[in-house]
């Protein structure tokens, strides 16, 4: 509980040091929005010369990118600790964390709150929502709280993929570069379809880096489409449950990164 | 005579040393590499995907669009505002001030920064991309030398025009200090009007048009047309007269907002 309103504290305080420059916030918060609808209006021009992929129309395909788009979104805004990692290494910041009497994992995961990452999400949750309007998915209460876990599942396995890089940086000092092939890459395949993609492909983001667990299984559930694809529907309906499991093991990989910890600064 | 050589000599002098300077990344640009080469695979699978679900005749073969997508990738630190952040640093830092004392000109030193910067990613980035694409898709490469010359000037041109941009929306920052805003903004609308994202080819008809009348499309889709084969004879010179009109035109502008901002500068301390 001490934990919780301590976050909470941080957060306010993090919104309040970041609306300080009110007028660089509403233009970023406004590039940010635009961008991703551009991002989105490429999709449909796509579709507007092909009408389908591999089945999927245009609003399932809506669907999966509003999805992915939201748990990217929010994973940037409360994981940014973990993705803005590298400078605590480089100053030697983290020094300061050590002797604290919290977690290293709590005060790094505290310790930045991206606002402005607003933009994307609702835009992104705008994505979802006309998408839905145009699909007739049979929502009940179930569904609603599969829907949540999934966008929460799918936060989680980014915010794993942020911990991973930033664990990296006890050992590189700088953040991995390749990890954007799964944080940025993961958010642009998984704005399509998983079936369109080669089997080793399908597999690695299916079983090592668990990204179609977090998104492509749970649309196929929402959008009754899993019929159609000859999946074990329980294994669809457990998938989400990877993307917590994933950040249990970066958090995992994080405490034994910390052991390897050398001090680069005073 | 000799002192335009001498000019020339020392803006070149520029250019390498902003090249050697891309150098020192060489770990980030094996990443970079890798990066391209991802989401040139994804790109591809998605239009494979596209193109076997459709029967209908298409303006792009999906040979044509593979070979699109590795040159887009292979050229993709090309593109205006990859590099350039440094002139807005410089304006922030108040370094400019320093900048202006030396007998350089200014616009003509970013310049020639940017294009260091460009040749060293075509070279170490671009060509190894382009490579690699090889061994893993088919893709085509054209038979004529007058193709092959059209397209190595219009893409010169191409790295030109992106140098000057960059200038035009760094310089922004005399204004603006953060440019972080305007420079999102612009990139994503840059991004989309060069053709990079989907072929304008591809698109329809009345945003195609739009497309025709902005400059963007001679980062992207022009150089890359000529090398499809795409466009022919004088059409190959308009889009190269339409490729140096625009390179000439945010040249000038760029000089236009820089001495706008040059006589509003004030420098904090010293």
């Amino acid at each position: 509980m001490h934990h919780l309103s301590l976050y909470l504290h941080f957060v306010k305080l993090r919104i309040r040091s970041q609306m300080e420059y009110r007028l660089s916030f509403i233009v970023e918060l406004f590039a940010q929005a635009s961008i991703s609808v551009i991002d989105f209006f490429m999709i449909a021009l796509l579709f507007n010369r092909f009408k389908q992929l591999a089945g999927w129309s245009l609003w399932e395909v809506g669907f999966l990118y509003g999805m992915i788009g939201i748990c990217f979104a929010v994973a940037e805004m409360i994981g940014r600790g973990f993705d803005a990692f590298e400078k605590n290494i480089v100053r030697g910041d983290f020094d300061t964390i050590l002797i604290r009497p919290l977690g290293t994992f709590y005060q790094v995961f505290a310790n930045e709150f991206l606002l402005r990452r607003l933009g994307r999400i609702a835009q992104a949750l705008v994505v979802l929502l006309i998408a839905n309007s145009q699909l007739s998915v049979q929502w009940s209460l179930t569904k609603v709280g599969y829907l949540l876990i999934s966008l929460m599942s799918g936060t989680c396995f980014f915010i794993g993929l942020f911990v991973i890089a930033a664990t990296s940086c006890f050992w590189t000092v700088q953040s991995i570069e390749v990890i954007n092939i799964f944080t940025h890459g993961g958010v642009f395949m998984g704005s399509y379809p998983f079936s369109i993609y080669r089997w080793w492909f399908r597999h690695f983001f299916t079983f090592i880096v668990p990204l179609a667990c977090v998104n492509y299984f749970p649309a196929l559930f929402l959008l009754g489409k899993i019929e159609s694809l000859g999946v074990s529907p329980i294994g669809v309906q457990l998938a989400p449950f990877a993307g917590f499991l994933f950040l249990g093991i970066t958090m995992l990989f994080w405490r034994w990164g910390v052991l390897h910890y050398q001090s680069t600064g005073h | 005579m000799k002192s335009l050589y001498l000019t020339f000599h020392v803006y070149l002098a520029f250019a390498r040393k902003s090249f050697q300077k891309q150098m020192q990344y060489r770990v980030a640009n094996l990443a970079g590499l890798t990066t391209n080469f991802f989401f040139l695979l994804v790109q591809v699978f998605v239009y494979i995907a596209f193109y076997k679900a459709s029967t209908e005749p298409q303006p792009l073969s999906i040979d044509d669009i593979i070979t699109y997508f590795v040159l887009c990738q292979a050229s993709l630190m090309l593109m205006p505002l990859w590099g350039g952040r440094e002139i807005a640093d410089t304006i922030k830092n108040g370094s400019v001030a320093l900048q202006l004392t030396k007998p350089v000109d200014f616009q003509t030193y970013w310049f020639v920064d940017e294009c260091g910067r460009a040749y060293y990613y075509l070279f170490m980035r671009g060509l190894p991309t382009f490579l690699i694409s090889n061994l893993f898709f088919t893709v085509t490469i054209p038979q004529q030398p007058s193709v092959l010359l059209a397209f190595a000037v219009s893409m010169v041109l191409a790295i030109f025009m992106s140098a000057a941009i960059t200038i035009t929306i760094f310089s922004t920052a005399f204004w603006t200090l953060d440019t972080t805003g305007i420079s999102g903004i612009a990139a994503s609308v840059i991004t989309f009007f060069s053709g990079m994202l989907v072929p304008i080819a591809l698109w329809p008809e009345w945003l195609a048009h739009i497309a025709g009348w902005l400059p963007f499309g001679g980062l992207i889709d022009i150089p890359f047309s000529i090398y499809l084969g795409k466009l022919a004879g004088i059409e190959i010179w308009i889009a190269i007269g339409k490729q140096t009109a625009w390179c000439l035109f945010f040249m000038g502008f760029g000089r236009v907002l820089l001495s706008r901002g040059f006589s509003r500068l004030v420098i904090q301390g010293g």
